[in-house]
């Protein structure tokens, strides 16, 4: 007997540490159990995971067909019982309560008339029950009920071992899938890409048809990024919405199953992606499948992986977001860093011009380079303060031909391609457009064909044509001098809002530039003014000082030779008519009348006559001198041909001025003793620095001899047998008193022609009257300019 | 005899004038300044004076102005070197003014005009 039980007892150990799979295992010491102890049957019905209910998971019979899964709950028939009371129990048909509390049994051994009890449980655990049915009423030994006990306790440490392994096996499982899944989430930081392994590796892992992972903005509602793999069916919901959960100690979830038109039904679990911060999202799996390709519903130890795959997951986006995000202010940093490196370049070029025009150019260098900003269009607008408009200075287009030049040098090549733009001309309201506001408003304008507002100015109608366009202003001081606008109409690549704000840079240094410029031009010109009014204050000094000089010269002279000359002809008077004597004091006399008469001429030349200035006009001039040649002009038959345009007055000496027409007038009629015409025009000359009129005074003489010519201008100088030669001298000087030109155009056998130029009452020195030469310091206020 | 003063500081021109006017059947007085020639104003009845305008010690012009005080019927003419003071309204007093000439016929020919009988 003990033989018997010790050769059972070696088999179970044999069984127990086979290496055959537990379940196999199982089976056999079942079977072994059943046999040993010549019993019709023996059971096991193990306790599920959630430890309510016993299932039939061996039968000593063999594999136990679906129909006859037996299940018992806790505390239910002898099975339930066993369980709860984890006491080793036999009863028979016929006691009361049995029949009915175990009828199910019936259907594997409808003849059972002993059932005994045996709980598989070990100081802990409580595995299952094992069950012995007998046809006969019988009870067992004590050695037999101690085998069977013996045995229980085996297969309750088999069991736990087992149940140890297989959490091992799950875990190492899990591990393995979160290796995957930290694989996958570590290959990669480019997001989207990171995305699409997080959700195949999640239907992968789930063995799932479909997964979607879904991040949206918890504000704002708005879809930040979504991915999906696999096939999501119709009739799951894409992105689910995860109920709060039902217990506090729960986290939620979402699940759920549609039956589609086929009958077919799927299946759905989503948990939720919890970011910091604004973010929330969700991980979805869909239609699980085993390998014969049913669908199944998603089981807790899937909804565990979800929730264990979101937390990895989530700091896996989190990074990858950050990334994105350092990745996209690196690159704004290092089109920032660009931008400012042009910006600088460019303003470094404009720091070598403080010509309005250049500067204008290197603008649109700047504007319209690769190197610079490189639009496809830049026009450079400035504002005319008194015609209150916006006016096209310049405008240029892109050109590829500077791009092999190193930037500083490509930036001085003037644009080769320039936009005729000094047509364009904007009033300056608000009902005409973009950049007319930009000017208004001192504000920049980025215009797009979508917008509602208008766009191209009605002023530019038939000019200008761009879908899109920037404009910004340049703004000094609170003051808008013009704008600059660009486009890239020609290449129709879009303006990105990010290049405005270059622009507006841009536009902020091209403003300084240019207002230095016209700083700049206004100090040359106020300076140029000034050394000029200097220089005549100078030359009128000079004058001043010559002239009392001369003046005083003059009248010492005079004296004398009015004795020289009156004793002269008082020895005339007293010699003899034939005497030799009478010759000479005849030489005396007309020697004293020459010098006399040359000195009346250097005391007007040297101004010893005060200045009378006024306005005058310079036709009156000319018809008041014609009255004092007339007898001259009369006795030469010379005819006068006049020709006078509508002038301004002329400030000047009306005397003076008459002296130099008397003396141009003089030496025509002495060019023409025969007769010809007297020639006389005025004009007008436009010159940069203001407007002249001019006279133009022509005899048709025989011209002055070329070898002569040079010197007409040089006091003393005369051809002719009478006069002092001081005519055109005294001319000269009087018309460069008025800061006027005196010219001469000679063609031999043709005649001369004078031609007289004066400044129109501008800039005039005024003399005045009290303090004879010396110039006044009184400047009358120029006319119509500033 | 018309009694005529010249007042020139330069002798040669008073002497000039003198010989001039003397032949021109005139009785002549001298004086180098205005200061002698207000003098010989007052001791001599004068029927006309004949005055430079740069002079030492008191000019012609207001020698002019102390004549026209003390006898405004005397013809004064004025005969100077400078023609400007013609547009010095002190000078609008003479009767005559005339820029020196050494031909003295236009002179003779003033004077005659105002020494006429």
């Amino acid at each position: 007997m003990a033989g018997e039980r010790a050769a059972f007892l070696t088999q179970m150990v044999e069984v127990l540490t086979s290496t055959v799979s537990f379940g196999e295992r199982l089976n056999n010491m079942v079977h072994l159990l059943a046999r040993n102890l010549k019993v019709d049957l023996a059971l096991y019905f193990g306790l599920d995971k959630a430890r309510e209910t016993l299932l039939l998971n061996v039968s000593s019979q063999g594999p136990v067909p679906p129909h006859l899964r037996l299940e018992f709950p806790l505390g239910q028939g002898l099975v339930g019982e066993t369980a709860r009371t984890r006491k080793s129990a036999i009863v028979h048909r016929q006691q009361p309560g049995v029949s009915a509390a175990n009828a199910s049994l019936e259907k594997l051994n409808p003849a059972y008339q002993t059932l005994a009890a045996f709980p598989v449980a070990d100081d802990n655990f409580l595995y299952g029950v094992l069950i012995l049915v007998d046809r006969a009423e019988r009870s067992l030994t004590a050695a037999e009920r101690q085998g069977v006990q013996l045995t229980c306790l085996m297969l309750a440490a088999a069991l736990r071992q087992a149940i140890v392994q297989e959490e091992a096996k799950k875990r190492i499982a899990e591990l393995s899938v979160l290796f995957e899944v930290g694989k996958a989430l570590t290959s990669t930081v480019e997001l989207d890409e990171l995305l699409e392994r997080i959700v195949s590796t999640t239907a992968k892992v789930i063995t799932a048809r479909g997964a979607a992972l879904h991040i949206i903005n918890a504000v704002t509602g708005e879809l930040r990024v979504s991915s999906r793999y696999g096939q999501i069916p119709m009739e799951c919901p894409a992105l689910p919405q995860i109920p709060p959960s039902a217990a506090a100690t729960e986290p939620p979830y979402y699940e759920g199953e549609s039956t589609d038109a086929a009958g077919h039904t799927h299946y759905c679990l989503a948990v939720p992606l919890t970011f910091k911060g604004q973010l929330t999202g969700t991980l979805g799996v869909y239609d699980k499948f085993n390998p014969n390709g049913e669908y199944l519903p998603f089981d807790p130890e899937n909804r565990q992986l979800l929730f264990t795959m979101a937390g990895v997951i989530v700091n896996a986006i989190e990074n990858a977001l950050t990334y994105q995000q350092v990745e996209d202010l690196a690159e704004k940093n290092e089109r920032m860093v660009r931008n400012l490196t042009a910006l600088q370049e460019i303003s470094q070029v404009m720091l070598t011009s403080v010509q309005e025009e250049r500067l204008q150019e290197i603008i649109l260098q700047g504007l319209t380079q690769d190197h610079g900003l490189g639009f496809d269009r830049a026009v450079v607008l400035m504002v005319d303060e008194a015609a209150q408009t916006l006016t096209g200075a310049k405008g240029a287009c892109r050109s590829a031909a500077t791009g092999d030049l190193p930037n500083l040098t490509a930036l001085q090549v003037p644009p080769p391609e320039m936009i005729p733009v000094t047509d364009w001309e904007i009033p300056l309201r608000v009902d005409q457009g973009p950049l007319a506001l930009a000017v208004l408003r001192k504000a920049a304008y980025h215009h797009h064909q979508t917008v509602k507002e208008p766009g191209v100015p009605p002023a530019l109608e038939g000019k200008y044509v761009a879908q899109e366009f920037f404009v910004v202003p340049l703004v000094v001081k609170d003051r808008a001098t013009g704008v600059l606008l660009v486009d890239n109409q020609a290449s129709g690549r879009p303006l990105e809002p990010e290049r405005l704000d270059a622009l507006q840079m841009f536009a902020t240094q091209a403003a300084l530039v240019l207002e230095n410029a016209h700083l700049y031009f206004t100090i040359e010109t106020n300076n140029r003014e000034l050394l000029l009014i200097r220089e005549r204050m100078l030359e009128s000094d000079r004058l001043a000082a010559l002239s009392s000089l001369a003046s005083g010269m003059a009248h010492e002279i005079r004296n004398p030779l009015v004795s020289i000359g009156g004793f002269a002809r008082r020895i005339a008077k007293l010699v003899e008519p034939n005497s030799p004597l009478r010759g000479y004091v005849e030489v005396i006399q007309e020697e004293v009348t020459r010098l006399e008469k040359l000195l009346r001429e250097i005391l007007d030349f040297t101004g010893e006559n005060l200045s009378y200035y006024g306005d005058h006009e310079l036709a009156k001039l000319i018809e008041d001198t014609l009255i004092l040649v007339q007898r001259d002009l009369d006795a030469n038959k010379i005819k006068i041909a006049r020709e006078f345009a509508q002038l301004p007055r002329l400030h000047c000496d009306d005397r003076q001025m008459k002296q130099v027409f008397y003396n141009l007038f003089q030496n025509a009629i002495q060019a023409m003793p025969h007769g010809g015409t007297l020639s006389i025009r005025t004009f007008p000359v436009e010159r940069p620095d203001g407007l002249y009129a001019a006279a133009s005074i022509a005899d048709t003489g025989s011209g002055i001899p070329m070898e002569v010519l040079h010197n007409i201008f040089n006091p003393f100088f005369s051809t002719k047998d009478y006069g002092t030669g001081l005519g055109l001298a005294i001319a000269q000087r009087i018309i460069s008193r008025h800061y006027g030109q005196i010219e001469v155009n000679n063609e031999i056998g043709k005649g001369v022609t004078f031609i007289v130029t004066l400044p129109v009452a501008k800039y005039c020195l005024v003399k005045d009257v009290g303090q004879g030469a010396v110039p006044a310091s009184v400047l009358r206020a120029p006319k119509g300019g500033r | 005899m018309k009694k005529i003063l010249v007042a020139d500081d330069e002798m040669s021109i008073r002497l000039l004038y003198s010989e001039e006017l003397k032949e021109e059947g005139y009785e002549v007085y001298q004086a180098a300044n205005g200061r002698e020639a207000l003098e010989v104003v007052d001791k001599i009845p004068l029927d006309l004076v004949i005055l430079d305008i740069k002079m030492p010690e008191m000019d012609g012009i207001e020698a002019l102005r102390q004549i026209k005080e003390k006898r405004p019927d005397l013809p004064v003419i004025l005969s100077t070197a400078y023609g400007e003071y013609k547009q010095d309204f002190a000078t609008w007093a003479s009767d005559e003014y005339l820029v020196k000439s050494s031909d003295l016929e236009d002179l003779k020919a003033v004077v005659k005009r105002y020494l006429k009988e």
